[in-house]
């Protein structure tokens, strides 16, 4: 953020600039004031060279200084001479930096490697390593480090930090009399995979569909369940990339190193119809470079894309090298269902879903069941007051008569019958409007009989009638507005097999399109036809309020409309409005009862009934679903085509603009290629985490001490280049990289070494106003805890959480409507139904095109993503005050709090949620609260019904939700 | 909108906290140092405070509704001349058959003084012609839905940019503090789409996510979350913040943490957009006049014409960005059905939004544009002389208009050659869009960068972009 970089790298500049007695740095402070103020036009870019002049490299500088202009130049106060020119917007060099440059060039002009392109090397220690050069750096400073952090922050420090979770009041294990132990059982939780996982899973782009228009569904969750599993074990850092980069061309690869290459596939895949899948292909590869190159190498390899980097010694030519390594996979840009290759993969994780969900079946059969048994004996009542009220006849379909308008001219007049029929202009489209009041108690559906005229339909040459579409509304009269009433079904007297964009189905009338829709063409035309509409759920009118049907006459060609029809409604639901021919109660009053018909009828409006076959219909679908994830299920991964593909450098970066032919190469600046590993994936995999890579290992530290601290020592965790910020703690970082990979790239091992430190342990309660934002870290880390760890912890801290590990995606709570209105009702959302309600945020259905609503900040999953955001705005309050997970977990500890003794409870929610007690005068606002809150239900029951609760579960939960939403709750402290 | 006016509505924010209590007294404090916007912004005088952007989403054909080429008559049926098509790329839909030509569909007119060609689809729109800047030369990069769209509004094909909403909302902030600054309105279709509205449309991209653009949704819960559970009453949810409030003060008062001000000052403003944005969705305080200048779809909560409604009450309001979307313009069959069906949804609003803006003296200050991410092509997509023929997706030109907002009224900028097809003069590309909005509002876009992953990014791109000087009062 350009307002806070002078602080920061003021800051930066007095950490790293060293006392004069020093020779100055090439790579501290020469290098970032070449990189700022003169490579976009100096660099390597030849496109964007100006006077053919190169900074970045000795050869060029050195040149530059020979000609004696270099010093002149930056010196010059001439704006036509100056360095850097006013047109380029930077400023002038301040007075220390030209000194800086000038005792550098008296000093011999030193030149040297960007910082992170040299080799990390150990320092040596006293001491813990972290505190050594922590405490170091502080010394310097005038400072030191802040207190230990209470025993009960800490506790809860470590346990988000190494599970995602809160602390367990249940869990004796995590005391905290022995620090050491209490760290050993956090990282061997299954859970330490799962909260390592969710931030590999941002940096992977993983999601559940394709994204872009079609945003199909895909089944690569196996792959996230492996990312859990190899955190769990412990899997060498350097073995987890090998296998993600080539578990298929490793040596009898099992199938998990195949499931592994996933990663590699969790790209975006664009079906949209017209693309050339030519294009999309080479996007996916040019997604994998990018991510490769953000991920394990904190390059921004993306500007590389069209020219060679500004900044960093990567070229073109060097980009579309690596990109040779993955244009060959045997992959033809297809999305869906054809983005081949797959493995085919059967998880085992699976079947706990399906038991677990069998289970919720088998509970809520017997309550159908019942339900249905129950129903007996009030449809035999039911069934003999209809049988005496229709002994003189019955009419399911009542006339609609009413005013009626023309949006184009016909004239429509309306007989005693209540036939409409339409006269006068015709105009080839229109729309007729009946507009009338119901006496019915409730509507459930609408009868249309289109009727001929003359042996017509309609007014049109051929005769036939196109009706595009239906519309149902509701006005009251005097109020402005009107409202939609959804029309779910739709059967008309003729059956057609239309496509959904021809003339012919009555269903097209539903869908607002007006290329499909009802017509009667192939059927007599000289008879009567009927078409039934359902409506989503019975409507009741008030007395002031009038119903509008529209017939919409829409078609491409038009001059289709109807000649003459009549409208009836009825009161009658399920089979009366969803099958033609007489009603149920039709037929009982001529003496022709179908008992099943009867039945249904009755059902349909048996509530009881309604709930609970609702609810097992849920957990029968839900059940369809884990079954089918089951079973084999086809898993993006990599593997090679027979041929390769050639390989070119794409000029500007444009997909068919093809210049030289490169072979599979890595950038020299970086690492050279060992001679002895294969060019292929293999050798790639093993060259990122060779020993003489110096990326790696630094930014994979960087990232687990982000996790941890909240920033990383690098706080550019995506940009380790020129144009990236500097190391707070250089020598710290890079004793850390080497350790890491001494130890064999021992994840676990790191994480231990650093939250063992006396640094991570410091209270982080007061910011030492000589470092306000903890760049020398003289406080603990605090910060915001990401989205999914606040949902993860209400769950754990109200007991809701279900701790299962792995398995088919889950469909949290989310407000009703949010996928349906994107999609326009192409896809809808069904809450998970049972205890998979409750899994970890880890599990939940990501849709590319819509993540889930509750994850404020969260990466959005289209391209990697290492860098955290954290803002602070009223629609995350709002989602933590409203969200139904939230209120379930509130209502959880609300019935907790309510099993104890009454003075038990306002700590117990204390200790169950902020693991502690709350103090005298926390105490007293809680219990304010409580008391208004209590007072306030029990004057109104009605309103703790609202909630589905008591009075008192009501009070207590309202207090329990204002916990959940303290800043402590929400704070990694 | 005058500063009286807005102080005004200030007031009347303010004045719906219901008793005083901390969370409300930390606020006021706050309100007056609400440092809005960056401090270097804007670089000059803007022209216009606000936008209105009816985004028409699918690629609006402007053979039928702008872009009026009589002489295609003589063409119609014949190849397009490759001298015309210069190697365009095709869509995989229609690069397999022959490029027939369809001449134009409609009849147009010329309207008002300026005599703008505007066709007989959209007779509201003829009557306010002279308000209207056409831009008939505008061109893109893509010729796909989801990256010309990203482009469009991002100014990158690949989503992970903020888009130009966000960026503004980003670059000079608010003037309103209890609503969001940038806001978005979908119009609510009873068709499944073919191209759904991706969120990143209106996305923050590399920005802080409190720059993203905050739906308004045409359901119960108007922004996500909105509303309180049912059973929960007003004041005491005002008696839970208050406790929130004190609990968290007593936290701040131990770590001096600033986050946890923040944190209290936004849990109070959540309050406050929990009337005032319920207030600002309701529409029944409109007299019936604003609904029939508006059609009678505008009546019907969720469509294109209430959404219009909602965007001038929101200029009222002084939201910063506000962004409209209307989906289902991608017409590749049937366009007398098809293209009428969009015309008849958005035409009468459209017109009624620019006429309403002007009676109330919100125009010249409000810049209203509407477009969609590309044009269609002169070829018949489908059996070129039969109703059910549509048209391909087609990048090198299309039609928007802008008015208000400095904008110079009843002009037609750039032309396209007698094809349609190509821009024969003053070419305004998707970049030189952008630039021109944001100089409306005051910025220089070569000065308005933001730096990630190590690169100065601007909403305007690498390529040169010009601000279109000919269209500026």
């Amino acid at each position: 953020m350009p307002r806070l970089m002078p602080k920061h790298l003021l800051l930066l500049l007095t950490l790293t600039l060293p006392a004069h007695a020093d020779p100055v740095s090439f790579s501290r402070e020469v290098m970032p004031l070449l990189s700022d103020n003169c490579l976009s036009c100096h660099g390597q870019d030849a496109g964007h060279r100006k006077a053919d002049l190169r900074l970045d490299t000795q050869e060029g500088a050195h040149e530059a200084l020979k000609s004696g202009d270099f010093m002149a130049r930056i010196v010059s106060t001439d704006p036509e001479e100056i360095m850097p020119p006013p047109k380029s917007h930077k400023p002038a060099l301040k007075a220390d930096q030209v000194a800086m440059l000038k005792r550098w060039i008296a000093e011999g002009a030193q030149w040297g490697k960007h910082w992170s392109l040299e080799k990390p090397v150990k320092a040596k220690v006293e001491g813990h390593p972290v505190d050594f050069f922590v405490k170091a750096r502080l010394t310097q400073e005038g400072l030191k480090l802040s207190p230990k952090a209470p025993p009960h922050t800490l506790l809860r420090r470590l346990s988000f930090d190494l599970t995602g979770l809160p602390p367990s009041i249940q869990d004796p294990a995590s005391s905290f009399q022995d620090l050491a132990s209490s760290i050993e059982h956090l990282v061997s939780s299954p859970h330490f995979g799962e909260r390592m996982a969710m931030n590999w899973l941002d940096a992977a782009r993983y999601a559940d569909t394709d994204g872009f228009q079609s945003d199909a569904s895909r089944t690569n969750w196996p792959w996230r369940d492996y990312v859990v599993e190899s955190f769990n074990t412990n899997k060498p850092f350097d073995q987890f990339t090998l296998e993600q980069f080539a578990g298929d061309l490793l040596p009898n690869a099992t199938p998990e190193q195949k499931l592994a290459t996933c990663f590699h596939r969790n790209h975006m895949t664009n079906g949209e119809g017209g693309r050339d899948k030519e294009e999309s292909r080479i996007d996916y590869v040019i997604d994998r470079v990018n991510t490769m190159g953000t991920v394990w190498m904190g390059l921004t390899l993306g500007c590389t894309q069209c020219h060679s980097h500004k900044f960093d010694p990567i070229s073109q030519h060097d980009y579309y090298s690596l990109h040779a390594f993955f244009n060959s996979i045997d992959e033809d840009g297809s999305a869906g269902t054809k983005a081949q290759p797959y493995l085919s993969y059967q998880s085992p994780h699976a079947k706990r879903a399906v038991d677990e969900t069998q289970k919720l079946v088998d509970a809520r059969k017997p309550i159908e069941a019942k339900a249905k048994a129950d129903a007996a004996k009030p449809f035999e009542q039911w069934l003999s007051q209809r049988q005496t009220a229709v002994k003189d006849g019955f009419q399911a379909w009542h006339i609609l008569h009413g005013t009626l308008e023309s949006q184009e001219g016909s004239k429509l007049t309306q007989s005693q019958d209540g036939i409409v029929t339409a006269s006068g202009p015709n105009p080839k489209q229109d729309d007729y409007r009946l507009i009338s009041a119901i006496k019915l108690p409730r509507l459930t559906g609408l009868k249309l009989e289109v009727l001929p005229q003359k042996g017509a339909l309609s007014r049109g040459k051929d005769g036939e009638f196109i009706l595009t579409d239906i519309k149902l509304q509701v006005r009251r009269k005097g109020s402005s507005q009107i409202r939609d009433i959804l029309v779910k079904y739709a059967i008309a007297d003729t059956k057609v097999d239309a496509k959904a964009r021809e003339y012919g189905d009555v269903k097209g009338t539903l869908d607002d399109d007006p290329r499909n829709g009802w017509t009667t063409k192939g059927f007599p035309k000289d008879q009567p036809h009927t078409a039934l509409y359902g409506l989503a759920e019975p409507l009741v009118l008030e007395s002031d309020e009038e119903l509008i049907f529209e017939l919409r006459h829409r078609s491409t060609n038009g001059d289709a409309n109807i000649a003459s029809f009549r409208v009836s409604a009825t009161d009658q639901p399920g089979p009366a409005v969803r099958e033609i021919g007489p009603t149920p109660l039709e037929q009982l009053a001529a003496g022709k009862p179908e008992h099943e018909r009867l039945l249904a009828q009755f059902l349909e409006d048996h509530a009881p009934y309604q709930l609970a076959k609702a609810s097992l219909d849920r957990a029968n679908a839900q059940l369809k679903e884990v079954q089918s994830a089951a079973g084999k299920l086809n898993v993006m991964v990599l593997a090679e085509r027979k041929e390769p593909r050639d390989t070119h450098v794409l000029i500007r970066g444009v997909w068919d603009k093809k210049g030289d032919v490169v072979q599979r190469d890595v950038p020299a600046a970086i690492a050279p290629w060992p001679a002895d590993l294969p060019r292929n994936r293999i050798g790639l995999g093993k060259w990122i985490t060779s020993k003489e890579n110096p990326l790696t290992a630094r930014v994979f530290v960087n990232q687990v001490w982000q996790m941890l601290f909240g920033a990383g020592l690098v706080r550019t965790p995506d940009d380790f280049g020129l144009q990236g910020q500097r190391p707070t703690h250089p020598e710290l970082l890079d004793w850390l990289a080497v350790d890491f990979m001494e130890n064999g790239w021992d994840v676990k091992h790191l994480i231990k070494l650093i939250v063992t430190s006396e640094t991570y342990q410091q209270s982080s309660d007061h910011t030492n106003p000589s470092d306000p934002q903890n760049l020398l870290l003289s406080r603990g880390p605090r910060f915001r805890m990401p989205a999914w760890m606040i949902r993860d912890a209400a769950l754990a801290s109200s007991g809701l959480l279900n701790p299962a590990l792995g398995g088919p995606p889950v469909r949290p709570h989310q407000p009703e409507g949010v996928w349906e209105e994107i999609f326009m009702g192409r896809f809808t959302y069904e809450p998970s139904q049972g205890p998979a309600q409750h899994r970890r945020s880890l599990y939940a259905f990501w849709r590319r095109t819509i993540a889930p609503t509750f994850l404020f900040d969260s990466a959005q999953r289209r391209v990697c993503e290492v860098a955290m955001t954290r803002t602070n705005t009223p629609l995350q309050a709002l989602t933590l005050l409203n969200d139904e997970t939230m209120m379930e977990a509130s209502r959880a500890l609300a019935k907790r709090m309510l099993a104890a003794q009454a003075t038990d409870r306002l700590p117990l929610l204390f200790q169950s949620v902020l693991t502690r007690d709350p103090t005298p005068k926390e105490l007293t606002v809680l219990q304010r609260e409580l008391d208004r809150a209590l007072a306030h239900y029990r004057a109104h029951p009605e309103n703790a019904r609202k909630l589905q609760t008591t009075p008192e579960l009501a009070a207590h939960t309202l207090v329990a939700s204002m916990v959940l939403n303290l800043d402590e709750a929400i704070t990694h402290e | 909108m005058s500063e009286s006016s807005l102080n005004t509505t200030r007031r009347y924010f303010l004045g719906q906290c219901t008793g005083v209590s901390l969370g409300a007294m930390a606020l006021d404090s706050m309100a007056q140092q609400e440092i809005t916007g960056l401090p270097q912004l804007p670089h000059f005088a803007p022209k216009a405070k606000r936008v209105i952007f009816l985004t028409q989403s699918g690629g609006p054909s402007q053979l039928e509704l702008f872009d009026h080429k009589p002489g295609l008559m003589d063409w119609a049926g014949k190849e397009l001349p490759e001298s015309v098509r210069q190697g365009q790329r095709l869509t995989t839909m229609t690069a397999n058959q022959k490029q027939l030509i369809l001449p134009g569909l409609t009849k147009f007119s010329r309207c008002g003084q300026s005599g703008a060609t505007i066709s007989e689809w959209l007779p509201h729109l003829q009557g306010v012609a002279d308000d209207l800047c056409f831009i008939k030369s505008m061109t893109t990069d893509q010729i796909n839905h989801a990256p010309a769209m990203t482009q469009f509004l991002t100014g990158h094909q690949l989503p992970g940019r903020p888009s130009m909403g966000a960026w503004i909302s980003y670059g000079l902030g608010s003037l309103n503090r209890n609503l969001p600054d940038y806001l978005v309105l979908i119009s609510k279709m009873q068709r499944p789409s073919d191209q759904p509205l991706y969120d990143h449309y209106w996305g923050s991209g590399f920005l802080p996510s409190r720059y993203q653009g905050v739906k308004l949704r045409n359901s119960k819960d108007p922004v996500l979350y909105l509303t309180d559970p049912a059973g929960l009453p007003r004041h005491l949810r005002r008696g839970m913040l208050d406790g929130l409030a004190e609990l968290n003060q007593m936290r701040f008062e131990q770590t001096q943490d600033p986050e946890i001000t923040t944190r209290i000052r936004q849990y109070e403003m959540a309050y406050r957009m929990q009337a005032s944005v319920p207030e600002l969705t309701d529409l029944s305080d409109e007299p019936d006049h604003v609904f029939e200048m508006y059609g009678p779809d505008s009546r019907r909560a969720g469509s294109y014409a209430a959404n219009c409604i909602l965007a001038r009450r929101l200029a009222e309001r002084g939201v910063r960005f506000i962004q409209l979307f209307h989906p289902d313009w991608d017409h590749h069959s049937r366009l007398p059905s098809w293209c009428t069906a969009r015309c008849r949804d958005t035409d009468q609003p459209s017109a009624a939004l620019i006429k309403d803006l002007k009676q109330r003296g919100l125009l010249d200050d409000t810049l209203v544009i509407w477009g969609g991410e590309f044009g269609r092509g002169v070829a018949g997509q489908g059996k070129w002389d039969s109703p059910e023929a549509g048209r391909d997706h087609h990048p090198r030109c299309f039609t928007m208009w802008m008015a208000g907002g400095g904008i110079k009224p009843g002009i037609t900028h750039g032309a396209t050659d007698d094809f349609s097809y190509n821009v024969a003069e003053n070419p305004v590309h998707v970049h030189d869009l952008h630039a021109t909005v944001m100089h409306q509002l005051g910025i220089d876009h070569n000065r308005f960068t933001f730096r990630s992953q190590g690169l100065d990014f601007k909403l305007t791109g690498v390529e040169p972009a010009r601000v279109v000087k000919n269209i500026l009062t």
